[in-house]
């Protein structure tokens, strides 16, 4: 059975997950590797929204913008927040999407090409706007993977005593004897963290970026309070979780046939197929039923990506059964 | 150039290896002392010329296999042995447990996780050769837990970067089917019961093709199926005196162990089959239930590629032509689809009844609970904490005395176990 055939010939490319999405022009803007230098401001303006309200409107001006493409364009260069030359999922070079997020929150913020300009190669100087590129090749599969957990570790720069801790703090837990750490945890945002002896933290639970550094520094003011000289030291993201639904059923055994070398389908343990893509280095959960977990991602942009890589080879493999 | 000798006269260490006549020579380059003759020595002096290596560079170690290892590699081919696999099994498994060896993640492994490891060699070896053996099986000849199996099967995988093809299905079964008591009269087995192993298998082969086609394999283990299928088929074969007979009885009786999600995959072959029925228009008017449709099980199977299509609603399913020349009971229900006025080329759209999707039972289900609409958060990270939220998670110092004085007491009575 030759899934190729049955693939869009857009998709031809992504018969190997490492293709790029579109027929591989890369969208590389010399000027701003990290985009600060431009407008600072408005990003701090769509900070304020949450990244799925600034995607769903991206994606609601994208279809605006594929029907009268230049007009609409103009308009939201002069409106939009600019300058996050973050070409995510479809185009990004690992690099560049690797380093930004830590700066910014918007991180999904992507660039269209610009009137005057060839669709595909917008001008450096000028600001972009933040709305996936009108790819004409491919279309985004319209569903959003939502995070479902966040890991982070910081490290509060002091020796802490763990008993005392324990002892003068309501929400903590400490057994020596099972594990070495304290474990504290706080309602707002929903957390837990475990803090070691060393003054390092992990904590866990948060359903974005902003809500972990924020739960991260609620603990260490709790850490503060209770008498320890506690900083805010390398603050990291160093896991995300997210999950979504295709919402048709998936054929795991034709899937793990065709694509071997990255699947890895075993009922009689885990009745979901384990897809380790290289590029982004993601571990996808397939299961029977069309929900996909995606884990392994440092950044946001790394999730958004590796399911706009999956999403065509799921539905290749939906007109086969 | 030579290693680590230094010429005792000049002190270079430009020592050269050159041999007098069938002599060989340690020479110096420089002063032209021999500085030892030959590969015997005798003296301290001279053994420093010599180029020792440490027993760990040196080739015999790695050659030697460890005394675990051996042991490793006797159990690997016990165990082919006992599964009365055929001899080039042997081999491979052997290579394997050899190659994953040499990683020193499983070297310093815990012994349990060795013993494991035995079982994944035999495991890789024989799904590469489309042999069918489970991971129940080689867990209850282990006498290991699948969970350490399974972590140990996947880390070998991973280590080894092996293409391990999945458990061929119809090996499977037919393996499975012949393990069944039945073929023969005996204590145990009544006359009424026993049953043609050929016509058993190939009406179980179909039941789990079946199966494999309305979503009922894929993501489960593939054990229960065939054992709901073997029980099916049997009773299919002869339904009057076996409808009695429960799932459990007959695995008593064919002396197999019953897995336990075997009940559930039962009812929904049952399920599936009660749909075909309905498109067969004299079945129809039975009023099947899940008892009585066993007795046409081999009607159902004869067509159920197009029962199937006509049952079951799936977009993605095109029109095929119907198969010329069936018998009558095929021709009927031809008469009986076209009757409602819709056109030839639509076996789907023709029952009263919308027809099923055909999709595995998770999606079927009503969800437990309605997915959380993601909530806008409007978080940016690097607001202000305020105190209060702080103090509420500090305890005041009144509690802490508290606590402390719980503890006191409760260590007291744990150090004193039998008060005076």
């Amino acid at each position: 059975m030759d899934q190729n055939n049955s693939l869009p010939p857009y998709a031809q490319g992504l018969a190997s997950p490492q293709g790029a999405m579109t027929p591989g022009i890369p969208i590389f803007s010399p000027m701003m590797p990290y985009g600060t230098g431009l407008t600072p401001q408005p990003i701090q303006n769509t900070n304020s929204l949450s990244i799925l309200e600034e995607q769903q409107r991206q994606q609601q001006q994208q279809q605006q913008q594929q029907q009268q493409q230049q007009q609409q364009q103009q308009q939201a260069v002069a409106a939009a927040a600019a300058a996050v030359q973050q070409s995510t999922s479809q185009q990004a070079t690992q690099g560049v999407s690797g380093q930004t997020p830590q700066l910014f929150h918007s991180q999904t913020l992507t660039t269209a090409p610009l009137p005057g300009t060839t669709p595909l190669y917008p001008s450096p100087m000028t600001p972009m706007t933040p709305i996936t590129p009108a790819t004409p090749a491919s279309e985004s599969s319209g569903i959003v993977p939502q995070l479902q957990n966040i890991v982070s570790t910081v490290n509060l720069g002091c020796k802490l005593d763990l008993k005392t801790i324990a002892l003068r703090a309501r929400n903590a837990e400490y057994n020596p004897k099972r594990f070495a750490a304290v474990i504290m945890r706080i309602r707002e945002p929903r957390t837990t963290a475990l803090i070691f002896s060393s003054g390092k933290m992990v904590c866990t639970g948060a359903k974005s970026e902003e809500q972990s550094r924020l739960a991260a520094r609620k603990y260490a003011r709790v850490v503060q309070k209770l008498g320890f000289p506690a900083k805010f030291l390398d603050f990291k993201i160093q896991n995300m979780v997210g999950s979504c639904d295709v919402k048709f059923p998936i054929r795991l055994e034709g899937l793990v046939l065709t694509h071997q070398q990255f699947s890895s389908y075993e009922p009689e343990l885990f009745p979901g197929l384990i897809y380790r893509m290289i590029k982004p280095r993601i571990v996808l959960l397939i299961f029977v039923s069309g929900k996909v977990v995606l884990t392994g991602a440092k950044v946001r942009a790394e999730i958004y990506e590796a399911f706009e890589n999956i999403y065509p080879i799921l539905k290749g493999f939906r007109k086969t059964t | 150039m030579p290693g680590g000798g230094r010429c005792p006269e000049c002190g270079s260490a430009e020592l050269v290896e050159d041999s007098h006549y069938s002599q060989s020579q340690l020479v110096c380059s420089d002063c032209g002392c021999v500085v030892t003759e030959g590969t015997l020595t005798t003296t301290y002096s001279d053994e420093g010329h010599l180029r020792e290596v440490t027993y760990s560079r040196s080739t015999g170690e790695s050659e030697q296999a460890s005394r675990s290892q051996q042991r490793g590699l006797r159990r690997v081919r016990d165990l082919c042995r006992v599964l009365q696999l055929p001899p080039t099994f042997e081999d491979t498994a052997v290579a394997y447990y050899q190659q994953a060896y040499r990683h020193s993640g499983i070297r310093a492994a815990r012994l349990q996780k060795k013993e494991v490891l035995v079982g994944c060699c035999v495991l890789i070896t024989c799904r590469q050769h489309n042999w069918p053996l489970t991971m129940g099986t080689i867990c209850t000849l282990l006498y290991a837990d699948l969970d350490v199996f399974s972590s140990t099967y996947l880390q070998m995988v991973k280590l080894l970067g092996l293409d391990v093809p999945s458990l061929c299905l119809a090996d499977l079964v037919k393996t499975y089917c012949s393990s069944f008591k039945l073929f023969q009269a005996s204590a145990s087995v009544p006359a009424k019961y026993v049953e043609d192993k050929e016509k058993m298998l190939a009406r179980t082969l179909q039941l789990v093709e079946l199966a494999n086609e309305t979503w009922l394999v894929t993501g489960r283990h593939p054990l229960p199926v065939i054992t709901a299928a073997t029980f099916l088929a049997w009773q299919s074969l002869r339904p009057s005196g076996r409808l009695t007979c429960s799932l459990a009885q007959f695995c008593k009786l064919a002396s197999v162990d019953l897995p336990y999600p075997a009940s559930s995959r039962l009812q929904e072959l049952l399920a599936v089959l009660l749909r075909m029925a309905e498109q067969l228009a004299w079945l129809q008017v039975l009023n099947l239930d899940k008892r009585s449709v066993v007795k046409h099980i081999g009607d159902l199977l004869q067509h159920r590629h197009t029962l199937v299509r006509a049952a079951f609603r799936d977009g993605a399913v095109e029109a095929e032509t119907r198969e010329p020349g069936r018998q009558g009971p095929e021709q009927g229900q031809g008469e009986e689809e076209a009757a409602p006025g819709s056109s030839s080329g639509l076996p789907q759209r023709k029952r009263p009844a919308s027809p099923a999707p055909l999709l595995p039972p998770c999606m079927l289900k009503p969800p437990k609970r309605i997915p959380p609409t993601p909530s806008v958060s409007t978080v940016t990270g690097d607001e202000d904490i305020s105190d209060s939220e702080i103090e509420q998670y500090l305890r005041t110092p009144q509690e802490v005395r508290e606590f402390q004085r719980a503890q006191a007491s409760s260590q007291a009575t744990r150090s004193v176990p039998n008060p005076p």
